[in-house]
């Protein structure tokens, strides 16, 4: 989850993202936005993101994607 | 029957809603799709029949891919390892994959012929020309809405593909939601979950629904014939003897039109939300203050919104999450560095969503133009974002200071009027001409001196009050104050004030009778 926070920090450092719960709903984390971190958790976690899994449930909160991307490393 | 129409507005709609509260429960979604067909059939006569069709069609492929599903699950429980279990995956995965294409491309295919065939059959004729040869252009008939249904239709056969929902069993509930009446003709382009419950639910009328209903009709009618359908004479004046103009009367058509087209656009779309709410169905928002936006990225997020959300979900983030754009982005992010990567990367999905949105509002090179256009301007603003910032903090500055809040507000501005003088023009030539004209002969004086003499002071005064009573409605909106909900929610004879005063205005200023020609829904048209 620290590693998470950190790549979030990166793209956006305003943001509270230990509470935020409307990342996207609210375009805190715009569609560019999502670009990078894309990139960065593949990289960091070493899991594939597919279209599938792109909706806002599971970007709307740092706990939200937290939970996907342990799901992906599972499978 | 257009929904802003008397017939629509005071028999059509009257008579759903007593129909509907005196059928059973049960029966009263199957009110709703007869209601629907039959405002279709008034549009589009037999035509019907295809969108009938395309309801059976996506309705056949949402149960194809939960049916493939179904047996991969069947077939990996019998499965003893995980390596067998991805194997078998794997195999059922091929299947799931043609069922998407064909019903995507069956699809787009439609959508294709009806609006696309003979454009690409003229630009092919006019090469075909120099070797002396002509194809002959396809008689075609519009189905009404066809841009609007087709898009929730390969939304829904996505969705189900990626699993975000089961398919739908019953045919009468998914053709329903692909023609609901309100929305059939300009939107808001939904997603199945949007209203698909609450359309077949059958919960009988209540006050407060159908208040708020009304409430957002009558706002929408003034919008609508109060000030755009006025503009409407100006604009169709300046752009149709766009060569007898120039200078400061071509920024007046741009901002007019401009204005004409949102308050017609997200009147019209009052009208559909209002009658929606009518039947206890909540239908996606589709403006939300627009003019407020401080970039181009921000006002296409609150312009349009359905038609944005639905290219974001369906072909921005595929395409992003797509094996040849992550392969690129990961081979950048080691030669370029993150920034070209990213900056790779946006352009690579971009480029196809504004291809996409420019020619989905019609077939023609000024569409392709007005996508391109938002295309530079926001790939450039992704590339310019990590040197604002730099740029804010090198001169000591705060981007949220309010006169550069207002500055960017009015550079949006200058970027939407511009967009629109391109949509509205006849064609791109017109639109190139109309442009570079704004250079020469720029007089303010001008205005006054060859003002069109169909267009009153009285015609002016509408236009500005009406213009005016919108923009403070919205501004208290964007700082949180809810004008609406405060009418719904004040004493009756406070309420009843308000619903007649609204009345009475669109009675006494809206522009119809002796002198005025209907003015058509813009969007309808798409």
């Amino acid at each position: 989850m620290e590693e998470l926070l950190e790549i979030l920090q990166d793209i956006d450092d305003s943001v509270d993202y230990e509470n935020e719960t409307a990342l996207i709903d609210d375009h805190i984390l715009d569609s560019f936005g999502i670009i990078t971190l894309i990139s960065e958790i593949e990289e960091h976690f070493d899991i594939e993101v597919d279209a599938a899994e792109m909706t806002p449930e599971n970007f709307n909160s740092a706990a939200a994607m937290w939970k996907m991307i342990q799901r992906l490393q599972e499978n | 029957m257009a929904i802003h129409t008397n017939l629509y507005l005071l028999v059509f709609l009257p008579l759903v809603l007593i129909i509907y509260q005196l059928a059973p429960k049960k029966a009263r979604w199957g009110v709703l799709l007869a209601a629907s067909y039959a405002l279709y059939i008034s549009f589009s006569k037999y035509l019907v029949l295809l969108l009938m069709a395309t309801s059976a069609f996506t309705w056949g492929i949402g149960l194809w891919l939960d049916k493939i599903g179904a047996e991969c699950k069947e077939k990996q429980a019998e499965c003893t390892d995980r390596k067998q279990k991805s194997e078998v995956k794997k195999e059922f995965q091929k299947k799931r994959v043609l069922a998407l294409r064909v019903g995507v491309l069956v699809l787009l295919g439609i959508l294709f012929y009806v609006n696309y065939l003979n454009f690409v059959i003229d630009n092919m004729n006019i090469l075909l020309g120099k070797l002396g040869t002509q194809l002959p252009l396809v008689k075609v008939m519009f189905p009404m809405g066809i841009s609007f249904y087709t898009l929730e239709a390969v939304g829904y056969i996505a969705d189900v593909y990626w699993e975000r929902y089961p398919a739908e069993k019953h045919l009468g509930k998914l053709a329903l939601f692909l023609s609901f009446f309100p929305q059939i003709m300009e939107g808001p382009i939904a997603r199945y979950p949007d209203t698909s419950d609450a359309l077949f639910a059958g919960e009988p009328l209540n006050m407060a629904n159908l208040n708020e209903g009304f409430l957002r009709i009558i706002w929408g009618l003034f919008k609508k014939m109060v000030v755009s359908d006025r503009l409407s004479y100006l604009t169709t004046h300046l752009f149709g003897n766009y060569k007898d103009y120039h200078g400061s009367f071509i920024i007046l058509a741009a901002i007019a039109y401009t204005i004409q087209l949102y308050l017609e656009f997200s009147g019209s779309i009052d009208i559909v939300i209002g009658s929606g709410k009518m039947f206890g169905v909540t239908l996606p928002e589709n403006f939300n203050q627009p003019f407020s936006a401080q970039s181009a990225a921000e006002f296409w997020r609150r312009w349009h919104m359905s038609l944005g959300n639905w290219f974001k979900n369906y072909v921005f983030y595929p395409i992003t999450v797509s094996p040849m754009v992550k392969n690129w982005n990961k081979t950048a992010r080691k030669k370029y560095g993150k920034y070209w990567a990213m900056v790779g990367t946006s352009a690579m999905a971009l480029f196809p969503v504004w291809v996409a949105t420019g020619i989905w509002h019609g077939a023609g090179w000024k569409y392709l133009f007005y996508g391109m256009y938002y295309f530079v301007i926001l790939l450039f603003g992704v590339a310019m974002e990590p040197i604002k910032e730099k740029n804010y903090a090198k001169m000591g500055l705060d981007p949220n200071v309010w006169w550069l809040k207002t500055l960017r507000i009015l550079k949006t501005w200058v970027i939407i009027f511009t967009g629109e003088l391109f949509f509205n023009a006849v064609n791109l030539k017109a639109g190139f001409h109309m442009f570079f004209s704004i250079f020469g002969n720029f007089h303010i004086s001008s205005i006054w001196k060859y003002w069109p003499d169909a267009i009153t002071t009285g015609d002016v005064w509408a236009i500005c009050v009406g213009s005016v009573i919108v923009w403070i409605v919205g501004f208290l909106k964007e700082h949180g104050v809810d004008v609406r909900g405060k009418i719904l929610n004040a004493r009756t004879p406070y309420k009843w004030s308000v619903y007649y005063l609204i009345i009475f205005a669109i009675l006494l200023f809206g522009a119809y009778g002796t002198g005025y020609q209907p003015v058509d829904l813009i969007y309808a048209g798409f």
